[in-house]
C-alpha cells in the first residue's frame, strides 16, 4: 500500500513536470514598450536682429502667389510643330537663371504637345549694349522665329531693334527692361512697374527710418532701363520729404562684390548713413554683406529673391526686398514667343506689354518666402 | 489493522494533493520567471536589431545611390565618346545627338559644356556660369558630385566630368553633366516602407533632400534643427560633425511613448547621409502582438493544466477508493479463507478441534457471564475405526469418519458438528436443536442399531446439557463423553464392533 501511495506521487510529479515544461516552452516573452515620455520641441533659432512685433508682413496667400510656379499654357494652338528662338539679356546673373526655369517649363509643357521650341538664351558676363547689339545683329542672320531682348541700354539698343523689325525679323522685349517708348518692337513681358517698385521700397524705408535720415542709392547698371527706372523711383520719394537726404548713388553693374566694395566705401564716407536702397539683384547682398561687417546700423531695402538676400532678411539686416515672378516671366516669354512667331501681334491673344507682379516682402515673411523658392537648403 | 490503512490512505491522498499544489505553484513561479527573463532578453535584442537592421537598411539604400551615380557616370563617359565619334557639323546636329543620349540613357537633363561656359541641350543652349556652380572653376579635372538646390524649390543630383579631349564644330568642351531630380531618386529606391520604417536623404548641413518624412517627430525638417531638444546638445553636435565628415553613426530618442532608433550612413562623394529611423514601438509592438499570442496560450496552458491536474486527482482519488475496496475484500477473503482452513476438518468438511477451542472459549465466557440457557453437548465416537484402519487399511477407515461424519450431520441438521479427535465428535446444540435434541439422538440411536444389523457404521453417542452448576462447557462435555462410554458398551453387546477383534 505504501508502494503504491509512491508511485501515485511519483506519478503526479512527471505528469506536472510534463505540463510545467510545456507552459515554460509556450511561456510569452515579455515586451516592455518603453513609457518614458518627452515633450518634443523643435526650436527655431533667432538669430542676429529680433522681429520687431510693430514690422509689417505680408500674408501667406499674396506670399504664396508672389511667385507662380504653377503654369500652364493657355489654349492657344501654335501653328508649327517647332519653334526656334533666340533670347539675350543683360548679364549672366541668377536672377535671369530664374527665368529661364520658368521658360523651360513652358518648353517642356509644348514638347509634351508635340510641339518642339528649341532656344538659346545668352548673356555677357558683364552688362554692355554693344555685346548685346552683336548677339542680336548675329541671331538676325539665323533665321530665329522671334529675338528677345532683355534691353540693357534702352536708348542704345531702341534704334537696333527698330532695324531689326523693319527688317522682317519678329523682335520682343522681356524679363526686366523693355525698350524705350515708342520702340517698334512686337510685345513685352516682364516688370513694368520698374519706378513704382523703387518708389515702394523707399517709401517703406521712409517710414522705418521716420522719414528723417541720410540714404544712398545703389543702381545695377548704367543704362538698364529697369535699375534707372526704381532709382529714379527712390530719389523721387525721397525728395518728398525734406529731412531726408541722398548722400551716394553708385551703380553695382551687376556685381555682389561691386555693391559691397561700394557699400563699404558709402559708409566710411559717411558712417552715419541711415538707409540704402538698392535697384537689382546684387545691390542688397553686397550692401548687406557690408552693413553686416562694419557694424553700421543703415536699414536696406532691396530687390529680388537672391538667397543670400533672403538669409539678410530674415535675419533682419535687410528690411525688406520686391520679389519678382521670374518663373511667370519665363513662361510667359515662351507663351508670347510662339505667338509672336505664328505672325500674331498684341492684341486678344497677348497684351503689347505683359506685366508680372511685385510683391515686397519684410522679415516676418522671409522664412516662407526662402521655402517657397528653395526650399530648404 | 483498519486504523492504519486509513492512515496511509489518507498520507497518500495528502501527499498527493500536496504535491500537485505545489508543482503548480512552482510551474507558475518558473512561467513567470522564465517570462520576465525572456521580457528583459527580448529588450536587449530588439535594440541590438534595431541598430544592426537600421544600418543595413541605410547602407543599403546608400548603395544604391552610390551605385546609380557610378553608373551614370559610366554611361556618360560612354555617351560622350559616342558624341566624339560623331561627325558632328551644326547646332542643330548635336542638339540631335544630345537628344539621342538623353533618350537613350533616360537622363533628366544631360549637357555639354564648351570653354565659353555655354551649355548645350537638346532643347537650349545657354550662359551658365551663374546657373551651374561647378563652372565657377576656371578648369574641371576632376568628376565632380553636386546637389543643385533650384529656384522653385526643387533639389537636383548634379554629376559632372570633365571631357578635355572633346571638340565639336571647332569648339573645345569642357564637360558633360547630367541631373537628377533628388524626386526622382527617392521614387527609384521605393523609400516607403508601409509606414514602419522612415528614410530620408540629408546633406551634410541637415537639409531635408528627399522631402520625405524622418518619422513623425523630425518629419521633413532640417535634422539638426529637429533634434534640438529631443537629444542631448552633445549627441547633436557629435551627429553635426558626423554629417560634416561624411561619417556614419546613429542615435535614440524617446519620443512620447515610442523609443527612436535612427541611423545614417554616408553616401560617397555626395555630402549626403542617408537616414533610417525605426520605432522600436514597431519591432516591439510586433513581438508584442506576437507574445499576447503565446501569452494567451500560455494561460490556457496554466488553466489546463490547473483543470488536469484537479481531474487527475479526483480519478486519482477515486482509484484510490475503488483500489481500496478491492484490496479490503480480496483481504477479508484471505482471511475468511485463512480462517476456514485453520477451522475445518479437511477429510469431512465440518469444523475440527482448532473451531471447537476457539468456540469453547467463546462458550465459556458466555456460560460464566449466564449468557447461555440452552446448550447441550453430544459426544459421538465411531466404533471399531482403529480395527477397520488395521484390516482394511486407512483408505476404508477414512471412509468409516466420512460415513460416520455424514450419519452425524443428517441427523443434527441444527447443531455446530466437530471433529475433535480421530474417531470423535462433538455437536453443540442450541435453539432448536437442542429444542429437538432428544427426538434427533433416538433417531440416531435408532439407525445406528440397524446399522449394527447392516454392518455400516456404528456411533456411540453421549449428551448432556448445561446445568447451573457448570462453568465451562468442558463440564458438560465430561458428562456426555461419560454417557458415550455407556452407550459404547451397549452397542458392543448389541454386537457392534470395537476396536478389537
Amino acid at each position: 500500500m505504501r508502494n503504491k501511495g509512491r508511485h501515485l506521487v511519483l506519478l503526479l510529479s512527471v505528469l506536472a513536470a510534463v505540463f510545467a515544461f510545456t507552459a515554460c516552452s509556450l511561456a510569452p516573452p515579455a515586451v516592455h514598450s518603453d513609457e518614458h515620455s518627452a515633450s518634443v520641441e523643435t526650436e527655431i533659432s533667432a538669430e542676429s536682429r529680433p522681429v520687431e512685433a510693430s514690422v509689417p508682413s505680408v500674408s501667406d496667400d499674396s506670399l504664396r502667389s508672389a511667385v507662380d510656379f504653377q503654369h500652364e499654357l493657355d489654349s492657344y494652338e501654335p501653328l508649327k510643330d517647332h519653334y526656334s528662338f533666340y533670347f539675350t539679356y543683360k548679364t549672366v546673373h541668377s536672377w535671369w537663371d530664374a527665368v529661364a526655369l520658368g521658360m523651360e517649363d513652358a518648353q517642356r509643357q509644348y514638347l509634351e504637345k508635340g510641339i518642339t521650341i528649341t532656344y538659346e538664351y545668352m548673356a555677357p558676363e558683364g552688362v554692355s549694349a554693344e555685346d548685346q547689339i552683336q548677339r542680336l545683329r548675329m541671331a538676325q542672320k539665323k533665321g530665329y522665329d522671334v529675338i528677345g531682348v532683355d534691353v540693357a541700354d534702352e536708348k542704345i539698343l531702341s534704334p537696333v531693334l527698330d532695324e531689326m523689325v523693319d527688317s522682317g525679323t519678329k523682335v520682343m522685349t522681356f524679363s526686366s527692361s523693355d525698350a524705350s517708348a515708342g520702340c517698334r518692337r512686337i510685345a513685352y513681358v516682364g516688370n513694368t512697374h520698374n519706378y513704382q517698385d523703387g518708389a515702394d521700397l523707399t517709401e517703406a524705408l521712409c517710414e522705418k527710418l521716420g522719414y528723417k535720415g541720410k540714404v544712398a542709392i545703389l543702381v545695377g547698371s548704367a543704362g538698364a532701363p529697369c535699375h534707372e527706372d526704381r532709382a529714379r523711383g527712390a530719389r523721387d520719394t525721397i525728395a518728398k520729404y525734406g529731412d531726408m537726404e541722398i548722400v551716394a548713388t553708385e551703380y553695382d553693374m551687376d556685381s555682389v562684390d561691386l555693391a559691397y566694395d561700394l557699400t563699404v566705401q558709402i559708409l566710411k564716407d559717411c558712417p552715419e548713413l541711415d538707409g540704402i536702397v538698392c535697384c537689382n539683384m546684387s545691390n542688397p547682398v553686397g550692401a548687406a554683406r557690408a552693413v553686416v561687417e562694419t557694424g553700421s546700423g543703415a536699414v536696406i531695402v532691396g530687390m529680388d529673391h537672391d538667397e543670400e538676400a533672403l538669409r539678410y532678411l530674415s535675419d533682419g539686416v535687410i528690411y525688406c526686398l520686391g520679389v519678382q515672378d521670374c518663373y511667370s516671366i519665363g513662361f510667359d516669354t515662351i507663351q508670347t514667343a510662339v505667338k509672336i512667331a505664328d505672325g500674331n501681334l498684341a492684341g486678344e491673344l497677348f497684351p503689347e506689354k505683359k506685366n508680372e507682379i511685385t510683391t515686397i516682402i519684410f522679415q516676418k515673411d522671409a522664412a516662407l518666402m526662402r521655402e517657397l523658392l528653395y526650399g530648404e537648403i | 489493522m483498519d486504523t492504519k490503512f486509513r492512515t496511509a490512505k489518507k498520507a497518500v491522498v495528502l501527499t498527493a494533493v500536496i504535491g500537485t499544489l505545489l508543482l503548480i505553484a512552482m510551474e507558475i513561479a518558473n512561467t513567470l520567471w522564465v517570462s520576465k527573463q525572456i521580457g528583459i532578453a527580448t529588450d536587449e535584442a530588439v535594440s541590438a536589431v534595431s541598430s544592426f537592421y537600421l544600418e543595413a537598411m541605410a547602407d543599403r539604400r546608400a548603395k544604391s545611390i552610390t551605385n546609380l551615380i557610378d553608373d551614370s557616370f559610366d554611361e556618360m563617359e560612354q555617351a560622350v565618346s559616342f558624341i566624339a565619334g560623331e561627325n558632328i557639323a551644326s547646332q542643330e546636329e548635336l542638339r540631335n545627338t544630345l537628344g539621342v543620349v538623353k533618350s537613350l540613357l533616360g537622363f533628366n537633363r544631360f549637357a555639354l559644356v564648351d570653354e565659353d561656359n555655354i551649355v548645350y541641350t537638346q532643347y537650349t543652349t545657354y550662359t551658365g556660369r551663374s546657373r551651374h556652380d561647378f563652372l565657377s572653376e576656371p578648369e574641371i579635372k576632376n568628376r565632380l558630385i553636386s546637389t543643385v538646390y533650384l529656384y522653385g524649390s526643387s533639389k537636383q543630383l548634379c554629376l559632372v566630368i570633365p571631357t578635355p579631349d572633346l571638340s565639336i564644330m571647332g569648339k573645345r568642351f569642357k564637360a558633360c553633366f547630367i541631373q537628377f531630380d533628388i524626386d526622382d531618386i527617392v521614387n527609384l529606391l521605393a523609400f516607403e516602407d508601409q509606414g514602419r520604417t522612415y528614410y530620408a536623404l540629408y546633406s551634410n548641413s541637415g537639409t531635408n533632400l528627399s522631402a520625405t518624412e524622418l518619422g513623425p517627430v523630425i518629419s521633413d525638417h532640417n535634422l539638426f534643427e529637429a533634434l534640438k531638444g529631443i537629444v542631448s546638445e552633445d549627441v547633436r553636435e557629435e551627429s553635426c560633425e558626423n554629417f560634416t565628415n561624411e561619417a556614419m553613426g546613429s542615435l535614440s530618442f524617446i519620443s512620447g511613448s515610442a523609443h527612436e532608433t535612427l541611423c545614417y550612413v554616408p553616401i560617397q562623394g555626395t555630402g549626403w547621409e542617408m537616414a533610417v529611423l525605426i520605432r522600436e514601438s514597431v519591432i516591439q509592438d510586433q513581438i508584442h502582438d506576437i507574445s499576447e499570442r503565446y501569452l494567451v496560450t500560455g494561460r490556457n496552458m496554466i488553466l489546463f493544466t490547473l483543470v488536469s491536474a484537479l481531474a487527475l486527482c479526483v480519478v486519482l482519488m477515486l482509484q484510490i477508493r475503488r483500489l481500496s475496496n478491492a484490496e479490503l475484500d480480496a483481504e477479508k477473503e484471505t482471511s475468511r479463507t485463512f480462517r476456514n482452513m485453520a477451522n475445518t476438518d479437511s477429510m469431512t468438511g465440518v469444523r475440527n478441534k482448532h473451531a471447537y477451542s476457539e468456540n469453547e472459549a467463546a462458550v465459556n465466557r458466555q456460560i460464566q457471564a449466564g449468557e447461555l440457557q440452552k446448550l447441550a453437548v453430544v459426544v459421538c465416537d465411531i466404533n471399531g475405526l482403529k480395527l477397520v484402519n488395521d484390516l482394511q487399511g486407512h483408505a476404508a477407515g477414512d471412509q468409516l469418519i466420512k460415513d460416520a461424519c455424514a450419519l452425524i450431520c443428517d441427523c443434527f441438521t441444527h447443531g455446530a458438528v466437530y471433529r475433535v479427535g480421530g474417531d470423535e465428535f462433538v455437536v453443540l446444540l442450541q435453539g432448536k436443536g437442542y429444542d429437538t435434541m432428544h427426538g434427533v439422538i433416538d433417531e440416531l440411536n435408532r439407525k445406528v442399531e440397524e446399522n449394527i444389523k447392516n454392518n455400516a457404521v456404528v456411533v456411540s453417542i453421549g449428551y448432556s446439557v448445561l446445568n447451573r452448576e457448570d462453568q465451562q462447557l468442558r463440564d458438560i462435555f465430561e458428562r456426555a463423553d461419560q454417557m458415550m462410554y455407556e452407550r459404547k458398551k451397549q452397542l458392543k453387546a448389541m454386537g457392534a464392533l470395537t476396536s478389537r477383534l
